[in-house]
């Protein structure tokens, strides 16, 4: 009977033991998800990617033109195509006598 | 003569009973009366109770892009008292800690029994801290706040200090959302400062703070952010801001203010640039304005649509004389007119049929001179002069948006309304709280108020968009799509009340698209840009904004709106 309680005693303390370390493990692997989490962030900040594309040569077009597919509901007449009024986007008929009055 | 050595023990059994009695007495004192007393003292020797800090909530995006969050940190302290050789320490510990020895070995030798030698240090460089074993060397757990994404929206979300504490933005805002509960740990702890396996071992776990969901959609706000910095570099201004909002849910998608700083070297920037100035700083909004002036025209029918006012280029008002930026002839404008060519005389001749009381209502009913309830701290009201205190030129320049001051918030909250068929909503630039199971709180619904009729807003949209096909702000046209828009360029007040600056302006353009289906709302505003105006200076701005919005969000085109009466021929 004592042996037995001894055993029992053992195998708690070891129990205990695994305990332990399976929670310290857990703080860890939490921990290092934290760090890989912010490190996520931290590469797909659009910042940090528009910088990487900088340096690899690529840009914004100057001009930017948006097209819509001829009768998608969109509210444009079907055939339409919006870059035909390109000039008007570049501000051509927006002289500078048309700025707002300073008062 | 010797004394009989009876009496000699009789004397000396006396002096050991006594002693024994001492001594006895003694240790009823100790082991009976003072035995909790002294019982507590050895406990309070042997147990230690740490805190443990609660993980600070993350600040997300709309979309779960996180914008703040917290990693495990340490801070490492010395006592001073404890260390026998502090230049071997030092040497040890300057290049885990990027301190220099000179500097570590003064705070080694410095008076007292603590001293921190580093703040919010990695995990990495504290485990090897740790193994190093130096005597009077400890570790602290803390966190360290990170913004992933650097100065993304910085004045929006502010920072934390030393200590864990937000002092702007929303991590000051929302600091007893963020901050979570501490917990604490309590050891009974060895002569050796090991744990005794049988001891105290208490712990009372920290509660996490619950995570704040913004309104911001982290792409859109660095496209603004990067075209706001481009148009200030551009335009050589002092500095500018950029609000882009959904009209139906007034729900902030980004919100830029330049110059800007890092967040996470927030002590490297000018305090200056810590502001959200499209929240905190008001300005008198010039022109933009005008739209107000037009929805009270409107709603209270003081002048037909169709009608058409003769408008001179000068006009005198109290001790003053108004004018408009170009000599012109007597012209005749309908109210679109007026609106599309930014007239401020027509705008004058408007608001005195209006009347001052009414504009008053107005204005405060589109939201002016008071906070919107955004929820940010330090939001200022504006300015409006009590009804009292108005006369004739004060209604008048009110009219043209100059003698009252905005935040540009309050601004793009004016067009919001009209872009959202005259309803206006509060802003939100929170969505709700993530808690510790993971379920988003949502926010509570925002207030709406009904501030002019449909309508009322549809007719003020045609004048808008008037103003960008064929008005002074044709430098907002967005092939495809109908914009609506006002420009604005207001003089700037000199800080002590006497006046404007001289030949200093703030340069403005405010507007929606589609016009036909609204589905956001951009301003751009650039504090004393080259080219002064808010047609030639933001509306650029606004247009690049508003075509990043376009892509992002997959705005379609809508419906046209019909132009409003007008006198003046188009084109």
């Amino acid at each position: 009977m004592v042996f037995g309680i001894v055993v029992v005693n053992v195998l708690l303390a070891q129990t205990s033991f695994r305990i332990g370390e399976a929670e310290r493990r857990l703080e860890g692997l939490s921990e290092d998800n934290l760090e890989l989490v912010r490190e996520q962030a931290t590469l797909s900040a659009p910042g940090r990617i528009s910088a990487w594309a900088s340096r690899h040569g690529m840009r914004l077009p100057d001009d930017i033109r948006i097209l819509h597919a001829p009768g998608s509901g969109s509210g444009e007449p079907a055939g339409a195509d919006p870059s035909t009024q390109a000039t008007d986007a570049q501000g051509t008929r927006g002289p500078a006598a048309k700025g707002d009055p300073p008062t | 003569m010797s004394r009989p050595p009876a009496g000699r023990l009789v004397a000396l059994f006396a002096l050991m009973t006594f002693a024994f009695g001492a001594i006895s007495v003694r240790l009823v004192v100790l082991q009976v009366s003072q035995a909790q007393e002294l019982e507590d003292r050895a406990f309070d020797q042997r147990v230690r109770t740490i805190d443990l800090p609660a993980q600070r909530g993350q600040i997300l995006d709309r979309n779960g892009a996180r914008l703040a969050l917290s990693t495990p940190a340490d801070d490492v302290y010395a006592d001073p008292q404890l260390i026998d050789d502090p230049w071997a320490a030092a040497t040890s510990l300057s290049p885990l800690l990027g301190v220099g020895v000179p500097d570590l070995v003064h705070a080694m030798t410095s008076e007292g029994t603590f001293v921190y030698l580093a703040r919010h240090l990695g995990r990495g460089a504290s485990d090897r801290i740790q193994r190093l074993a130096l005597p009077g060397i400890g570790l602290l757990p803390t966190s360290k706040r990170s913004y992933p994404a650097g100065p993304l929206a910085s004045q929006v979300l502010g920072f934390v200090g030393t200590d864990g504490v937000g002092l702007t933005g929303l991590e000051l805002g929302y600091q007893d959302v963020l901050a979570g509960t501490p917990g604490e740990r309590t050891n009974e702890l060895g002569l050796s400062g090991q744990a005794i396996v049988s001891g105290v071992d208490e712990e009372r776990a920290p509660v996490a703070g619950a995570s704040v969901v913004t309104t911001i959609d982290r792409e859109l706000q660095f496209q603004a952010q990067a075209a706001l910095e481009q148009a200030v570099e551009e335009q050589g201004a002092r500095g500018g801001t950029v609000i882009v909002m959904d009209p139906r849910t007034a729900e902030v998608l980004a919100m830029a203010s330049n110059p800007s700083f890092d967040p996470n070297a927030f002590e490297n920037a000018p305090s200056a640039t810590y502001r959200n100035r499209a929240v905190t700083d008001a300005y008198e909004p010039g022109s933009t304005n005008k739209v107000i002036t037009a929805a009270a025209a409107i709603q209270e029918r003081a002048i037909p649509l169709g009608s058409r006012l003769t408008v001179p280029w000068t006009m005198p008002v109290g001790d003053y004389i108004i004018h408009d930026s170009q000599a012109h002839a007597p012209m005749q404008m309908t109210l679109g007119d007026i609106v599309a060519e930014s007239s401020n005389i027509g705008a004058v001749m408007v608001a005195d049929r209006v009347g001052a009381s009414t504009l008053a209502t107005y204005l405060a009913r589109f939201g002016l001179g008071r906070a919107t309830g955004v929820g940010f701290p330090g939001e200022s009201n504006g300015i409006i002069l009590p009804l009292d205190q108005w006369n004739d030129t004060i209604l008048a320049t009110t009219a043209y948006g100059q003698g009252i001051a905005a935040t540009p918030l309050q601004m793009v909250s004016v067009y919001s309304t009209i872009a959202n068929d005259g309803r206006w909503v509060q802003p939100k630039l929170v969505r709700g709280t993530i808690g510790p199971d993971g379920s988003l709180d949502a926010s509570e619904v925002a207030p709406a108020r009904r501030v002019v009729s449909a309508g009322t807003a549809r007719m003020v949209t045609r004048m808008l968009a008037y103003a960008v096909e064929d008005g002074t702000g044709t430098n907002a046209q967005i092939p495809g799509y109908q914009v609506a828009g006002k420009t604005g360029t207001a003089r700037i007040p000199t800080g002590d009340g006497s006046g404007y600056l001289e030949g200093q302006y703030i340069a403005s353009f405010i507007g929606f698209l589609p016009a036909g289906d609204p589905k956001v709302v951009v301003a751009a505003i650039l504090d004393r840009p080259a080219t002064v105006y808010g047609g030639l200076a933001a509306a650029p701005l606004f247009k690049r904004v508003a075509l990043a919005a376009i892509a992002r969000l997959d705005i379609a085109p809508a419906d046209r709106v019909p132009l409003p009466p007008h006198a003046l021929p188009i084109g």
